[in-house]
């Protein structure tokens, strides 16, 4: 019927009895993995830096992300200092020097407030990394159900619709893509998705990434099509729907859960590769991998334009991906038990999902 | 004239055309490409493009790059002096045996062909295929077409594409070639120093020949082409067999061929350049660069050349809101050119109008001095209905930065701003076509096709060049008055008087402020220690000739 139909794992030691829930087991052992639960925390601190980006803007910085700053002078302790010399080299850090203002610097020629940039690139770069995980969960779950519930022709047009997918160098036509559509927009059908918009990389990451989560699932559903809890459900007359949502779906929501922690940090990452290139957030816009671009240029004289954006990149995937990794071991405790089992550590006893 | 890029790529070309000059001889001729003494004849040159040519067809390029990439490959009947400023602009003999005899109150130009020149496919060289090369830049809707349109015939020819143009006769026995115009024209001996009427063989393709270049009658030959990625030179062996001997004073060039590699990333030629993996790099090293370049290699590898030319943002006058002349004075007013002096670290000095330093007719003027809060009021007086606007940039640094300047200036002032940034291979033409959608305003430049003020405003200003594709009038301005003005004087011989009704046309057109000009560039000539500097040359015109370069003893 639904997760508790699934097979016997093993029960957690020192969890006490069967009186929790599956889902507040897995909070427990989620919440014993300290690892998992500090790199938890960092993406929330991660987040909450890049919503307080207006407060820190008006408030701090006294600009936006794309205001220009070419000729302004700053006073700092009775001196003096130009955000841009006439030889066209930007500010370097200020920290709190100039009450906040160019706390890392200017980006560029222009003059912008690296800080600033940085915080509202990290809103770009996240919500990108969000809406694209949604969109290629919500998309490969419906692919995935429909295939394996169905299978035949629906599974044999589905798989290998994602095989086609799947084969293509992502990368490439990501940047194809993105880079075509940047200038007159991208249609498809009735929806027209302006150039320049954040949906178009949005769109590209969804559409690439979903073989890579869709097929796992399908895979799981071919699997549990086979338990007897969905023979029940179809031998007590229940739909296709009913099966597939109220039946399928629930089993596979520790599944979906990690996968969906995993994709945003791999999204982030495809963003910032296409930001880079050219072909993922427009100008004057930042993200953190358009700021690793402007950086660049500026990579000998002031490196620390391109590393912290790469250090923020590198600091959200990685507590994405080990949260990942926790979330896993939390609601699927037996591939850790079979990693247990394999380096020699006991296997505990019980059930506990 | 071309845009930067382009104007960069004429340099380029001019140096490739110096050093096929100075090395075509291998024949023993003369090299008087060769300035500075100390280099030698031979070896390869290994160079490098920010960004490929628009076109690499002598018909269509209308760009510093392109030019650069071919004046020593495809020869006019009359060329520019392979020598730098004020001499450089000196019109002379291309494959045309002397000047021009201009008769008939100025109408008509008869020129004679040298006797004995072959193409690079050893195809003899016809008068008539002067004939061809005009029909083909029509046919191809050139952006240079502009400039031919006063033969007799050529604007039947330019709208119906059939037939001939009967104001060109030319005679393939006597090697005579008649031109007769609709009516005097002063700049038309410049205009036949330009490549887009540069002979090819008859029966070349009337396509866009960028992959698989034409033959040409130059020192050099393109081998090889691959758009976006690069092309190859070698000496067209038809020079020392036929060329040389009849243009003794075309340079035939020091190095044996060359190589040129497109790299993207101007830091990385940079770094190329300094450790010798490329010999020269065509565009000016990037602005983050450009003060360690400068101080570490002046006069040893690098070299600052002046060049005529404006940088310029444009608006569309056709549509909503730069329809408005008060909406296009107040943008005037908010661009501060000093900022966009630092965004070109120091590589452009600040100007706000047409005409450049060192142009005839050049007098400085400033009808918008620096006022946001100016510029802000008149906006509001204007009320435009339309607020949304698309701002047009390339991705080559400093104009992406320049764009992006502009884009938060017009943000400043209350438009609801969309940047879109091109990628510098394509952008003049994907802006020069008038189907592309949301063609408001844009970053821009010119690089003087020649040394006359007519070339500042007629394939810019003019009602006439505003075309479907190529177009150059990016503002769309279409002032029948003004039009007028251009064409009068295009008629008279330049004087003290042209000179100041010139200098008035330029107040004029800002006053109307279709463009907000910011400045003129300086550019540079960076090579690697292999490479005798003192023998470059930058042609105000062509820029590097590549008959120029030579290898050190």
């Amino acid at each position: 019927m639904n997760s508790t139909n699934r097979d016997a794992a093993p029960a957690e030691p020192g969890t006490g009895s069967a009186d929790y829930g599956p889902w507040r087991l897995a909070l427990r052992r989620f919440l014993r993995n300290r690892v998992a639960v500090a790199f938890l925390v960092l993406f929330f601190l991660i987040v909450l830096f890049v919503l307080a980006a207006p407060l820190w803007a008006h408030h701090v910085a006294h600009t936006g992300p794309n205001e220009t700053h070419t000729l302004q002078k700053l006073h700092v302790n009775g001196e003096t200092r130009e955000v841009v010399t006439p030889e066209g080299k930007p500010i370097g850090p200020q920290w709190f020097e100039a009450g906040g203002k160019f706390f890392l610097g200017a980006d560029s020629r222009l003059g912008r407030d690296e800080m600033v940039r940085l915080m509202y690139g990290g809103r770009t770069s996240l919500l990108i990394g969000f809406v694209s995980g949604l969109i290629t969960t919500l998309l490969a779950v419906v692919l995935g159900l429909l295939a394996g519930y169905y299978r035949g022709w629906v599974d044999a047009v589905i798989a290998r619709t994602l095989d086609v997918l799947w084969s293509l160098p992502v990368l490439l036509f990501g940047i194809a893509i993105g880079t075509a559509s940047a200038l007159g927009g991208l249609g498809i059908g009735p929806i027209h998705i302006p150039g320049g918009s954040i949906w178009i990389p949005i769109f590209v990451i969804s559409i690439f990434y979903t073989p890579y989560v869709a097929r796992p699932i399908r895979g799981e559903v071919l699997s549990l099509g086979e338990k007897e809890f969905v023979e029940a459900a179809i031998a007590q007359g229940a739909g296709p729907l009913r099966v597939m949502f109220g039946e399928l779906l629930p089993n596979l929501a520790s599944t979906i859960v990690v996968f969906f922690a995993l994709n945003i940090a791999n999204n982030m990452l495809f963003e910032a590769a296409l930001s880079f290139l050219g072909a993922g957030v427009q100008p004057p816009n930042s993200s953190w991998g358009t700021m690793i671009t402007v950086g660049e240029e500026l990579l000998t004289t002031q490196p620390l334009l391109a590393i912290i954006p790469g250090v923020m990149i590198m600091l959200t995937v990685l507590s994405l991906n080990i949260v990942g990794d926790g979330l896993r071991d939390a609601l699927d405790p037996r591939s850790k038990v079979r990693f247990e089992a394999k380096t020699g550590v006991a296997e505990p006893e019980g059930a506990a999902i | 004239m071309k845009k930067l890029r382009a104007v960069i790529a004429v340099l380029g070309l001019a140096a490739v055309a110096a050093l096929g000059l100075v090395s075509c001889g291998g024949g023993g001729g003369s090299s008087s490409g060769s300035s500075g003494g100390g280099g030698k004849e031979g070896g390869t040159l290994n160079a490098t493009y920010a960004s490929f040519p628009d076109y690499l067809d002598p018909q269509l390029s209308y760009t510093q790059e392109g030019w650069t990439a071919m004046a020593d490959v495809y020869i006019p009947l009359l060329t520019y002096k392979h020598a730098e400023g004020t001499e450089g602009s000196e019109v002379i003999p291309g494959l045309a045996k002397e000047m021009p005899e201009i008769s008939n109150g100025g109408k008509t130009y008869t020129l004679f062909l040298r006797k004995g020149l072959k193409y690079s496919n050893g195809k003899p060289v016809k008068a008539s295929d002067f004939a061809y090369a005009v029909e083909r830049c029509f046919k191809l809707n050139s952006g240079g077409s502009v400039f031919y349109t006063s033969i007799v015939g050529a604007q039947k020819f330019a709208e119906t594409k059939q037939g001939g143009i009967p104001g060109i006769k030319t005679n393939d026995k006597t090697g005579e070639i008649q031109i007769e115009l609709e009516k005097p024209r002063g700049t038309f001996v410049n205009e036949l120093g330009l490549m887009f009427v540069a002979p090819v063989p008859k029966g070349t393709p009337m396509e866009d020949l960028s992959g698989n270049p034409p033959p040409g009658t130059g020192p050099y030959m393109i081998t090889k082409s691959q758009p976006g990625r690069g092309w190859e030179y070698a000496r067209n062996p038809y020079w020392a067999k036929a060329n040389e001997e009849e243009m003794p004073d075309y340079p035939s060039g020091n190095v044996d061929g060359a190589k040129v590699t497109v790299v993207r990333n101007p830091d990385t030629q940079v770094n190329d350049v300094e450790q010798g993996k490329f010999d020269w790099m065509e565009n000016p090293p990037p602005a983050s660069r450009y003060a360690q370049v400068k101080e570490k290699f002046e006069g040893t590898q690098f070299k600052v050349v002046p060049t005529i030319s404006t940088y310029y943002f444009w608006m569309n006058v056709t549509q909503p809101p730069f329809n408005d002349p008060k909406v296009r004075q107040a943008v005037n007013y908010a661009i501060d050119p000093a900022a966009l002096e630092r965004i070109y670290a120091g590589q452009i000095e600040a100007s706000h109008q047409i005409l450049p330093n060192g142009m005839p007719g050049h007098k400085p003027i400033n009808l918008y001095p620096h006022s946001m809060s100016k510029a802000k009021e008149m906006l509001e007086e204007a009320n435009p209905s339309d607020m949304n606007i698309t701002v047009w940039t390339d991705t080559e640094s400093p104009n992406k930065e320049a764009g992006e300047y502009y884009e938060g200036v017009l943000a400043e002032l209350g438009f609801n701003t969309k940047l879109k940034e091109i990628n510098a291979d394509n952008y003049f033409t994907v802006i020069g076509n008038l189907s592309t959608p949301d063609l408001d305003t844009g970053w821009s430049d010119w690089f003087q096709d020649y040394p006359h003020p007519n070339d500042f405003f007629q394939p810019l200003l003019a009602g006439e060049s505003i075309l479907k594709t190529n177009n150059g009038n990016f503002a769309q301005i279409n002032e029948p008055k003004l039009n007028q003005e251009i064409t009068e004087l295009r008629e008279q011989q330049l004087g003290p008087k042209q000179e100041q009704q010139y200098s008035e046309l330029d107040k004029k057109y800002m006053e109307l402020a279709p463009w907000a000009p910011y400045g003129q560039r300086t550019l540079s000539t960076f090579v690697s220690s292999a490479i005798n500097l003192e023998s470059v040359i930058f042609n105000p015109t062509f820029g590097h000739y590549l008959t120029s370069f030579e290898f050190n003893e």
